[in-house]
């Protein structure tokens, strides 16, 4: 077992040459997938008509009212979305972590339906309820325009729920039960503990989900797609420019100034999860909500009223769609199964190939990244981690736009890409690169690094250590991530809207042209085939989180 | 085998690490880094597994320099503290892993799996999980897969620290066995002076990423070079020769240590003379097996040892006897 000099080296190299591998082949990627096409869409957006570069395009676009009026809308429709779903949000956090409420796992289960639905859903199931021909219009018989900005203000809120929840909750969960304990014994009544040590203690994690719900809410098109009726706002206006006047340069204006608000908000974001999150004691003792009755009861009439409406609007989209004539012959049918759109149902099963194709390029890509920088000095991991974080704050339609600038050129040879199941895969693991990149990091820093050394002075190689040791003790991670991307990308419209040909396209487009179409029922049962697989793909994944858990 | 550090030099930004530090072993010895934590001695252990690479300095073994060869190819077995066996293999396949990676055939893996168990007595447990298994189980498993590739160095970081006392006891005991049995050259981490007593036939004491001194276990604590030997090894009472000379003068009979050193008298060395006068009991503590008194004297106070239970008590005047032999003359630094 004698080691001489020369073999080490060489085998040293092929270590290097690994990880050499494992940074720089994701870094292509988000230099060919994300730097260049923004670039693009920044380039087009001061060419001039004239084909000169300047800012002509840019005047054109400020001194429009109708920009001026979607910028307004738009910031009015966020902040409104805001305050709603943190208010909401807080109920059903706070009543689930904080209070003795029955069926918690339940409710967690209803406020995260959005998750599972193409955000049409929330836009469909308000038609089906309050619509020309919603059940409750015509039984009150009130005129109500659901299309506009109440409409739009309940489908964003909706559709921003879940992140609030999730996020409330986890500035929730780490409480200290011993403060709550020392302001018993002084007295400090409950109402008192909540405004002095719950409030400010969770600050952090409410301006967090504020500004996700913003970023979220300014960026959606799908909601504005099918509820938002005239009620112009920002994503709805780059829309129009590309697909209803050609004026693509223009739509690239808008886009990059859309990235203003969502650049900031997602910026703020950062620092207030970091103040939130950044240190978490080990040493606190976790807190057990006694039974209040006079709390308890008000928290869980609160919270199921507002996790009510998710389940609601979801189930009467699948009710909706299986109903023969809404909402005047209520009896059961198949009908509106067989879709009157472009492709039928193919569309549905190319969505779930983009899906698969995202899923394993984005938890590989991701996966390969974290070693890498893991392997780094500090000062280099550290702008690779800001470039990561970058996707996150650009809209899904300011990327899908930048796609067509980037790939729908024939003198380019990344043009063979365009039109490709493969394009549209690359563009989900793009658009949802961060949220994948946070995860995948957490858990590789779960795993002990004394467990690698060991390994190594056992004489593992990387490729050896990352198959017998990493991959095994991430498999939890990577199934996550291999499910984020899958289930994201099942229900995504805003990056692929523009993205989708004739022959390659995908759920959420022909949702919204059923619905554009008026086949209101159509749109629902294309939805719930696409929830149905979206559902299974979830508990596929709980199973196989159990699976590797079981076996330790 | 025998392992070389010649000058090692290891610095974390602005701080250094490791200052300089030298010293040799050979095989079957069993040394003990000791210090208190940020003294450098586990990034002295880490420099040798190849786990970091020194600034400056050379590292032999056998005559081969080490310097440039990464930890997967030194082939050296590694202890930490905190077991780190690996969760998704069996207690087996954590003992054989490192055999499969050097392609061994699996008859020959199996074969020296189950000597191994036997040796550390779990052979019940090979099909367990590293979480079905208590501290101290692992932590034998761990130690039964860094020797299971005969390695040429084995390296033990705090192996014990996680433990509660008692298993700490028993496996401080099979680890010196085993270490015995195998004849390795093995290189332990520790804070523990008592366990590094226990377990070492050299002891490399380090503070602030220097060495402190080096020796047997009985020269370490019977010829302490420097003050802070002295006291990190065990408790002693430490005076100032204008003191000595005052009160003790015999001490300085026929040696002239140099003027900033000082005296070092252990607390067991010191007898008390009930029929003599001169000091005072102030304090007696029992701690079972032994009596430790504090006495003024001298203007100061002194700790003395007695084993079993004394007949003194606090108030009590009686006098102290220190023989020369026990006097040690010890560097301020």
């Amino acid at each position: 077992m004698s080691s001489t000099a020369a073999p080490a080296r060489r085998e040293f190299d092929i270590d290097r040459i690994f990880l050499g591998l494992c940074l720089v082949v994701p870094l292509a990627a988000l230099a060919i997938f994300f730097a260049y096409p923004l670039a693009t869409v920044f380039l087009r957006s001061i060419t001039q008509q004239d084909g000169n570069i300047g800012v002509a395009n840019y005047i054109q676009i400020l001194n429009a009212p109708s920009f001026w009026r979607a910028t307004i809308n738009s910031l009015v429709m966020s902040l409104a979305t805001t305050i709603a779903a943190l208010a909401c949000g807080l109920v059903v956090a706070y009543a689930v972590h904080r209070c003795r409420v029955p069926g918690r796992a339940l409710l967690i289960g209803a406020v995260s339906l959005p998750l599972l639905a193409p955000s049409l859903v929330q836009g469909l199931g308000l038609i089906f309820l309050l619509g020309r021909n919603g059940i409750l219009t015509k039984a009150t018989g009130l005129e109500i325009n659901i299309y506009g900005f109440w409409g739009l203000l309940i489908a964003n809120g909706l559709y921003a729920l879940p992140q609030a929840v999730l996020i409330i909750g986890a500035a929730l969960r780490a409480a200290d039960a011993r403060i709550y304990e020392a302001a018993e014994i002084l007295g400090t009544s409950g109402f008192r503990q909540f405004i002095d040590i719950t409030l400010p203690n969770i600050k952090f994690g409410l301006l967090s989900a504020g500004f996700i719900i913003f970023t979220v809410t300014i960026t959606d098109f799908g909601n504005a797609a099918t509820i938002g009726g005239d009620y112009a706002i920002l994503a709805t206006e780059i829309y129009n420019q590309v697909v209803g006047q050609m004026n693509f340069n223009l739509g690239a204006v808008v886009g990059i100034l859309l990235l203003f608000p969502t650049v900031i908000a997602f910026y703020l974001e950062r620092v207030a999860s970091q103040r939130q999150f950044g240190s978490v004691s080990d040493s606190a003792v976790p807190l057990v909500p006694v039974f209040t009755p006079r709390r308890d009861v008000v928290m869980t009439v609160a919270a199921w009223l507002v996790a009510l409406l998710p389940i609601v609007t979801v189930v009467i989209v699948v009710y909706g769609s299986f109903v023969w004539l809404w909402p005047y012959r209520f009896d059961l049918t198949l009908r509106h199964y067989a879709v009157k759109v472009a492709g039928g149902y193919d569309p549905l099963w190319t969505t779930v190939q983009i899906s698969v194709i995202a899923g394993v390029i984005g938890t590989a890509l991701l996966f390969t990244l974290g070693i890498a920088m893991q392997h780094l000095p500090r000062a280099a991991a550290k702008p690779i981690y800001f470039i990561c974080l970058l996707p996150a704050a650009v809209p899904g339609l300011v990327l899908g736009l930048a796609y067509i600038f980037a790939f729908n050129n024939p003198i380019l040879p990344v043009y063979v890409l365009y039109g490709t199941a493969t394009l549209l895969a690359i563009c989900n693991v793009t658009h949802y690169w961060t949220q994948g990149f946070l995860t995948t990091m957490t858990g590789l820093r779960q795993v002990p690094p004394t467990l690698e050394e060991t390994a190594s002075c056992l004489g593992a190689s990387q490729p050896r250590l990352l198959r017998d040791v990493i991959v095994p003790y991430m498999a939890p991670t990577l199934v996550s991530v291999f499910f984020f991307m899958f289930m994201r990308s099942m229900v995504t419209l805003s990056a692929v809207i523009f993205l989708v040909t004739a022959s390659v396209s995908v759920v959420s487009v022909s949702i919204m042209r059923l619905d554009e179409a008026g086949f209101t029922s159509q749109a629902a049962a294309y939805a719930t085939c696409t929830m149905a697989i979206v559902v299974a793909a979830s508990l596929l994944m709980r199973a196989s989180l159990w699976l590797l858990k079981r076996k330790g | 085998m025998q392992l070389e550090l010649q000058n090692i030099t290891k610095m974390f930004g602005n701080v250094v690490a490791l200052d300089g530090v030298s010293f040799t072993a050979a095989a079957p010895e069993f040394v003990c880094l000791l210090g208190p934590s940020g003294c450098g001695k586990t990034t002295l252990l880490r420099l040798i597994a190849g786990l970091s690479q020194p600034d400056s300095g050379r590292l032999l073994l056998g005559g081969e320099d080490l310097t440039r060869i990464p930890a997967r190819n030194r082939g050296f077995g590694i202890v930490f503290q905190a077991y780190s066996l690996f969760p998704n293999m069996t207690v087996a396949a954590n003992i054989g892993y490192g055999l499969k990676i050097r392609g061994a055939a699996p008859a020959n893996i199996k074969k020296r799996v189950g000597e191994l168990l036997d040796l550390i007595r779990l052979s019940h447990l090979a099909d367990r999980y590293p979480y079905q298994l208590s501290g101290g189980q692992q932590q034998r498993v761990a130690l039964a897969r860094a020797v299971a590739v005969d390695p040429k160095l084995l390296l033990l970081d705090e192996p014990l620290s996680a433990l509660d006392a008692k298993v700490r006891t028993e496996l401080r005991g099979e680890i010196r066995e085993l270490q015995k049995r195998l004849g390795i050259l093995t290189i332990m981490v520790t804070h523990d002076q008592e366990e590094a007593l226990m377990l070492a036939d050299r002891i490399v004491c380090m503070q602030h990423g220097r060495i402190a001194q080096v020796g047997t276990p009985d020269e370490l604590y019977t010829r302490p070079q420097n003050r802070f030997v002295a006291d990190f090894m065990g408790v002693s009472n430490l005076l100032d020769q204008a003191l000595v000379r005052e009160w003790a003068a015999h001490l300085l009979g026929g040696v002239t240590p140099p003027d900033d050193h000082v005296a070092c008298i252990r607390p067991e060395d010191i007898v008390i003379r009930p029929d003599l006068r001169g000091a005072r009991v102030r304090e007696v503590q029992f701690l079972g097996n032994l009596s430790r008194l504090q006495i003024e004297w001298g203007g100061g106070m002194l700790v003395v040892q007695e084993t079993g239970r004394t007949t003194l008590t606090p108030g009590a005047e009686v006098g102290i006897h220190i023989s020369a032999e026990n006097c040690t003359w010890v560097s301020p630094q």
